[in-house]
């Protein structure tokens, strides 16, 4: 299903405020571009400007400098509905309107198609119908959105979007309210959106695990430049380290995980495997130690049988622990 | 072919049918009550003299009151009401306010300073008294004037302010601002135009001309047919600025359009008949009660009925039938408003802000 045609070229794009006759250039100049059925990350820290840049994307926000293209031709030469018909927007911003059933607020994003009073057409209801049902939202239609739940309100916003009729698709951070379960259910929805009925979706992001898994290509925007490639050649040439260059965080390359920079307290070593190996190593990195690659003292005893104990053996003494907790508490509580 | 297999559902009929059965119910309510402000009164006639002063003798003495007293009345009524609501409804919209209104965001305050400014600045040439013809026109263009200057600075003020409450206290004191420039001008004028200024002020629905009519008439005409081409992009606007861009409109014409509209309808009627309160804010709220949509392809003429009955029973009660006193309409009418209001803010404190 999906082609491989070029639908968005960014080239040396500059985006930022206007604030007076002073132009506000937030980053250096972009280079990216997208592919027809592509699902595609905005990745950076906050504030570095990746609302902006999907602002400048939709239209809201004229460019500074440099082009957006769209199937090769500038976003200048659009008119404002051409634009609406191939690009549509959704933002972190809640609507809240009274007695506005889910179909309504679906239903205005047939605007660009409908004549000057906004008449629905047969088609129209057709289109409608048809985006409530990809995102399994038929059953709701005649609720009003105030009575949404925040999953349910995106998947109706992602519904609008889809009676829009666009290529491309620009999110503002679509999970930023929900909970893991609704990320992950979103996030399958877009990409089958993006499998099933070729849309390009832009998305932006902090949960980078998440994109890293699902996304087909990753913008990862820096202070010094925009880095586009997919999420495991990016893993492989280490940038996404760069994000955290300076926080206190740091981004484990090998399972793309994080963890916080902090100053270790020593080294154990754990004796032992399994989960229970797994689990114990996360707690004492917690506690601040790291795990030692060799046996030294001291050293925890992971328990093989369910009867046995965590055992804690340094040069004075062997300690036994019922759980993981008792343990932490006394390498917190004790130098050793 | 699909489109043949879709099949509107139970409920899409029923809703359908139910919308249909208000607005017949309206219209009915909006004729009945045009009739019975006609046939009641301060002085009772019965209503066979009314029928015959209407169509046979016009000139008797009842004939005087039923054709140039009553009838003119009813029907300043029915368009004051129907100005008021729409220009309500459609300040609601466009400020994302259940609180927006003609009279509590000061655009009401806002005509009258543009009326005071010719009565009292340039009134040496057009006296009220012989306000006619072009002077009514000068008049109602600086009541607009001065509602849309208004409408723009609370269109800055609520770019800013994102709360609705602080919005409000903002035009609260706008309008006193704007009073006490009111008030310096007639400190500053003569006996003659200061008198002329206040028995403005005191305008009600029942002192109008047949010219001032006429131009009332005219220009609420207008606003409403603008009103039904506005319908499109008043309910993008529901969605706010940046996704009503998003899908395509142009905000900066459609609230260009918007506030045209607006001033023309509450600028009008202040111009004639002085604020009038609550009216505004509180018809579109019954509505979207009545019709529970938001849509406003149905809540332009649902809000042009109900504020026409609204108006019409205000005038009714204030004519305090069968005694021979007559109430001002503008209490009656923030007595019918208020209560209406007071429920609206209650409910959108539950709903933190919607509207």
């Amino acid at each position: 299903m999906t082609s491989l045609k070029e639908i968005l070229k960014l080239s040396s794009l500059k985006i930022g405020y206007i604030s007076g006759k002073n132009l506000n250039v937030l980053l250096p100049p972009l280079n990216a571009c997208a592919n027809g059925g592509e699902l595609i990350a905005v990745i950076g820290r906050n504030g570095i400007g990746k609302s902006t840049l999907l602002r400048t994307l939709t239209g809201l926000q004229r460019p500074l400098g440099g082009e957006i293209c769209y199937s090769g031709k500038k976003i200048q030469d659009y008119s404002r509905i051409e634009l609406a018909q191939k690009v549509g927007y959704i933002s972190t911003e809640v609507i809240k309107v009274s007695n506005m059933s889910v179909y309504d607020l679906v239903s205005l994003g047939r605007f660009p198609h409908t004549n000057w009073i906004g008449k629905l057409e047969l088609e129209d209801h057709d289109v409608i119908a048809d985006a409530l049902v990809k995102t399994s939202m038929e059953p709701f239609r005649r609720k009003l959105i105030s009575e949404l739940s925040d999953g349910e309100r995106q998947k109706v916003m992602i519904s609008r979007i889809l009676a829009q009729d666009t290529d491309i698709m620009v999110m503002d951070e679509p999970t930023a309210f929900l909970d893991v379960a609704g990320r992950y259910e979103i996030l399958h929805l877009l990409q089958s959106l993006t499998r099933n009925n070729n849309k390009t979706i832009i998305y932006s992001t902090h949960d980078l695990q998440m994109a890293i898994s699902l996304s087909d290509k990753i913008w990862l925007i820096l202070d010094d430049e925009l880095i586009e490639g997919a999420p495991e050649d990016l893993m492989i040439a280490g940038v996404f380290r760069r994000l955290f260059d300076s926080s206190a965080v740091l981004f484990n390359s090998d399972d793309g995980t994080f963890s916080f920079r902090s100053e270790t307290r020593g080294s154990i070593y754990i004796k032992g495997d399994g989960e229970k190996k797994l689990w114990t190593e996360k707690a004492i990195n917690r506690a601040g130690f790291r795990v030692a690659k060799e046996k030294t003292l001291p050293f925890i005893v992971i328990p093989c049988e369910s009867n046995q104990c965590w055992q804690l053996i340094s040069v004075s003494k062997v300690l036994d622990f019922n759980t993981i907790y008792e343990l932490i508490n006394c390498l917190n509580k004790n130098s050793i | 072919m699909k489109t043949d297999e879709r099949k509107e559902t139970f409920a899409d009929l029923k809703s359908g049918r139910k919308t249909r059965f208000i607005f017949t119910g309206l219209l009915i309510l909006v004729t009945v009550f045009m009739i019975m402000d006609i046939f009641l009164g301060s002085v009772s006639i019965k209503p066979s003299e009314v029928l015959r002063a209407i169509f046979s003798d016009t000139s008797s003495d009842y004939g005087t009151i039923i054709l140039k007293f009553r009838i003119p009345k009813a029907i300043t009524a029915l368009t004051v009401g129907v100005a008021l609501s729409l220009s309500g409804l459609q300040m609601q919209t466009v400020f994302r306010n259940p609180m927006a209104g003609p009279y509590v965001l000061g655009i009401s305050s806002g005509a009258s300073l543009g009326v005071a400014f010719v009565i009292l600045g340039f009134s040496s040439i057009i006296t009220p008294d012989s306000l006619s013809g072009l002077g009514n026109w000068i008049l109602v263009a600086a009541s607009w004037a001065g509602a849309g200057a208004v409408m723009i600075l609370i269109m800055i003020i609520s770019s800013r302010v994102k709360d609705i409450m602080t919005v409000l206290i903002l035009g609260i004191m706008l309008s006193s601002g704007i009073s006490a420039i009111v008030t310096i001008l007639q400190y500053f004028s003569n006996e003659t135009l200061l008198k002329a200024y206040v028995i403005w002020t005191m305008g009600s629905l029942g002192n109008l001309t047949a010219s001032q009519i006429n131009v009332l008439l005219i220009s609420v005409s207008a606003g409403v047919i603008l009103s039904l081409f506005l319908s499109k992009m008043l309910n993008a606007l529901l969605l706010g600025e940046n996704y009503a861009g998003s899908i395509g409109l142009n905000v900066r014409l459609a609230r260009t359009l918007i506030f045209i509209c607006t001033s023309i309808l509450a600028g009008s009627v202040t111009a004639f008949c002085g604020p009038i309160g609550f009216i505004g804010i509180a018809v579109p709220h019954i509505a979207r009660i009545l019709f529970k949509t938001s849509d406003h392809k149905i809540l332009i003429p649902g809000t042009i009925l109900a504020g026409a009955a609204v108006m019409l029973v205000s005038d009714i009660i204030s004519q305090l039938p069968g005694s021979e006193s007559v109430l001002p309409v503008n209490a009656v009418a923030s007595l019918i408003g208020i209560p209406v209001v007071v429920w609206v803010i209650m409910r959108s404190r539950k709903y933190s802000g919607a509207f």
